[in-house]
């Protein structure tokens, strides 16, 4: 696919690469990279929409409302939705200061460990992120600026952004067992 | 449990859970979700992610994004080359003229990405290879370009003074102008450096000719003529009106710091078209690729970062260890001290962004009670974290110099940025004998 974002960076080995599991992450590459390239779009957008911003103010006079919430919402979508696809190649940062202290047999104890936590972790928050959408959707939420949008639009990309990362999470937290087959 | 006891097993897990090397956005969260499991009333664990949302939800901290997306932008273009090929086309009279327009060239650039690594990578890739061409050592030219890197997070718009703004509640506009004159002062400090280090070694490299060794590129002299000068001029001069013109919509009242941060990032995307014809979809995917990346990572450890400190707020961790810092009665100096070297020491293992959302509410109220100012206090601290890139053991910078001049050791790089690293302390003492150093200009700004 050329229509999105490529994968540019070297493919982390703890991702499945075969199997059932190897046939899900495939799977998986394709929606993140939709969602990469959604995200890029968003941010994109945001710049064009504040361009607009300050344009619109400056030389037409039109007050300024709604950009700064359109811009924010656009861009906690650019960083949820894009969430799996820098965890696929392991973009998200930690300290590896262990890595070259531990002998290889317990750092590979301490990486599964890592992935397991982050799992749960995520787990944990993403379902916070579908019952926090769920209360604002029931509740009719909005914010409380003039312009008043519905809540559940940022909620529901948090949501949906933190539900592939933990399918990806759990893909990687698998990737030892499908690649020993 | 004791306050103390919570406050001690904060701290102590949440060292624990960085150091097992889980990503630090989610062990930020780790620990804090246990903790409001374990000490928060059962309520409190039903708006985690409303918390994240909200904190997150601010305007000036969504401007980072967008500041990468301008960096990445001028960054993967030719922009760092043609600049510093630029300055040293008009700076060559000056003996290491070459070293100081990639000192400068780093200045500028930084001024127009933000970013440090950016910086680094766009000056480096070629000015390292240059340098050595033209007989610098190894060590002097990894140096150079490391140091000069770090002045990506001094000067506006800087990811870390952004996020100090938001954590110190201070004004992003007086922090931003805040932060040019130390900027300046250590790009001139930078190039003194340049100068006296080249001397010396082109006077190494004479003597060495003299005695009938090798004859070093560095003796060679540089000519360039008035048309070759002007020629120079019309790539970069797009790039230093887009400088100029971004900080004169924030400062002429024309736009707020979010509204610039979008305007930046059209703009360069506009320039880069059309100066460098970068507009097919192959040379807009690793620009925004690393956007992407970059970004996703960034803000999901402030989204996480700002959750952390909720917590250690809601229990009182931060305040009592800020009361007890106070109850200390330390003069003034030796705060400040101790302050700096857990900053130093944090910067060890943690970016800046981390460090900066996890102790602004420890240390911010002492240093306030203690009389100092807060906007200058915060170009300090960027400063402290700004050596942090050029030493070991984690140096960001000493990384990406390593990955684009892979023929210099580490060992080399080590030792050419070590000089810098003494450089940027004397500095600091410098704004500390003279604080007006970074306060003179947002204090004249905001006085009309």
């Amino acid at each position: 696919m050329n229509a999105g974002i490529e994968l540019d960076e070297t493919r982390p080995p703890d991702i499945p690469a075969s199997g059932v599991l190897g046939a899900i992450q495939a799977q998986l590459d394709r929606l993140n990279l939709v969602l990469a390239t959604v995200s890029a779009l968003a941010a994109a957008a945001a710049g064009a929409v504040l361009t607009w911003e300050v344009a619109g103010r400056y030389f037409f006079k039109i007050p300024s409302d709604w950009q700064d919430e359109l811009s924010i919402f656009l861009l906690i979508g650019a960083t949820f939705l894009s969430a799996a696809w820098v965890q696929a190649r392991r973009g998200h940062v930690g300290i590896d200061a262990l890595q070259h202290v531990l002998p290889p047999g317990a750092d590979r104890v301490r990486r599964v460990v890592a992935d397991v936590v982050s799992l749960a972790f995520c787990a944990f928050f993403c379902w916070r992120c579908w019952a926090l959408l769920w209360e604002a959707w029931e509740d009719g939420q909005t914010t409380d600026s003039a312009w008043g949008p519905p809540l559940s639009i940022p909620y529901g990309l948090m949501a949906v952004g933190m539900s592939v990362l933990v399918l990806q999470l759990l893909l990687q937290v698998l990737a030892p067992l499908a690649n020993r087959e | 449990m004791s306050q103390l006891a919570i406050g001690l097993l904060y701290g102590g897990a949440t060292l624990a859970v960085l150091f097992s090397g889980i990503p630090i956005a989610f062990a930020l969260g780790t620990v804090a979700t246990a903790f409001m499991l374990c000490f928060m009333p059962a309520a409190s664990i039903g708006t985690i992610a409303q918390n994240v949302y909200e904190e997150m939800a601010s305007i000036t901290l969504l401007t980072i994004p967008l500041f990468i997306l301008k960096g990445a932008a001028i960054g993967k273009s030719r922009a760092g080359r043609d600049l510093y090929a630029a300055l040293h086309a008009w700076l060559y009279r000056i003996p290491g003229g070459l070293g100081v327009a990639v000192v400068v060239a780093c200045g500028l650039f930084a001024a127009m990405a933000g970013s440090s690594a950016a910086t680094c990578s766009a000056i480096g890739s070629s000015g390292i290879p240059e340098m050595r061409r033209r007989g610098y050592s190894a060590g002097f030219a990894a140096g150079l370009v490391g140091a000069g890197g770090t002045l990506g997070i001094l000067l506006p718009p800087s990811i870390t003074l952004i996020l100090y703004a938001v954590a110190a509640e201070q004004s992003l506009g007086r922090v931003f102008l805040a932060g040019i004159g130390p900027g300046v002062l250590l790009t001139a400090l930078f190039a003194a450096y340049a100068v006296l280090r080249y001397r010396r070694e082109y006077r190494d490299a004479h003597s060495l000719a003299r005695r009938g060794g090798a004859r070093s590129a560095l003796i060679a002299d540089d000519r360039f003529t008035m048309s070759e000068r002007l020629r120079a001029l019309p790539r970069i001069l797009p790039f230093l009106l887009l400088l100029l013109g971004v900080m004169f919509a924030l400062y002429g009242g024309i736009a707020t710091p979010s509204e610039t941060a979008g305007l930046g990032a059209v703009l360069a995307l506009l320039l880069i078209a059309v100066v460098y014809g970068a507009w097919r979809l192959a040379d807009l995917q690793p620009i925004f690729a690393s956007t992407i990346g970059e970004s996703g990572m960034l803000m999901l450890i402030i989204g996480m970062s700002l959750l952390y400190s909720y917590v250690m707020s809601y229990l009182h961790i931060s305040q009592s260890a800020a009361e007890w810092i106070v109850s200390l009665q330390l003069s003034k100096w030796l705060l400040f001290t101790a302050i700096a070297l857990l900053v130093v020491v944090l910067g060890f293992f943690l970016p800046p962004v981390s460090i900066i959302l996890m102790t602004a509410p420890i240390i911010l109220p002492p240093l306030k009670a203690a009389g100092f100012n807060l906007v200058w206090f915060g170009v300090v601290m960027s400063m402290i974290m700004e050596m942090g890139l050029i030493h070991p053991p984690v140096g960001l910078n000493i990384f990406v110099i390593n990955k684009i001049a892979p023929d210099i050791g580490l060992k080399d790089i080590v030792l050419g940025t070590l000089p810098f690293v003494f450089l940027m302390t004397f500095a600091i003492v410098l704004l500390c004998i003279f604080p007006e150093i970074a306060t003179y200009i947002p204090d004249e700004f905001f006085r009309r």
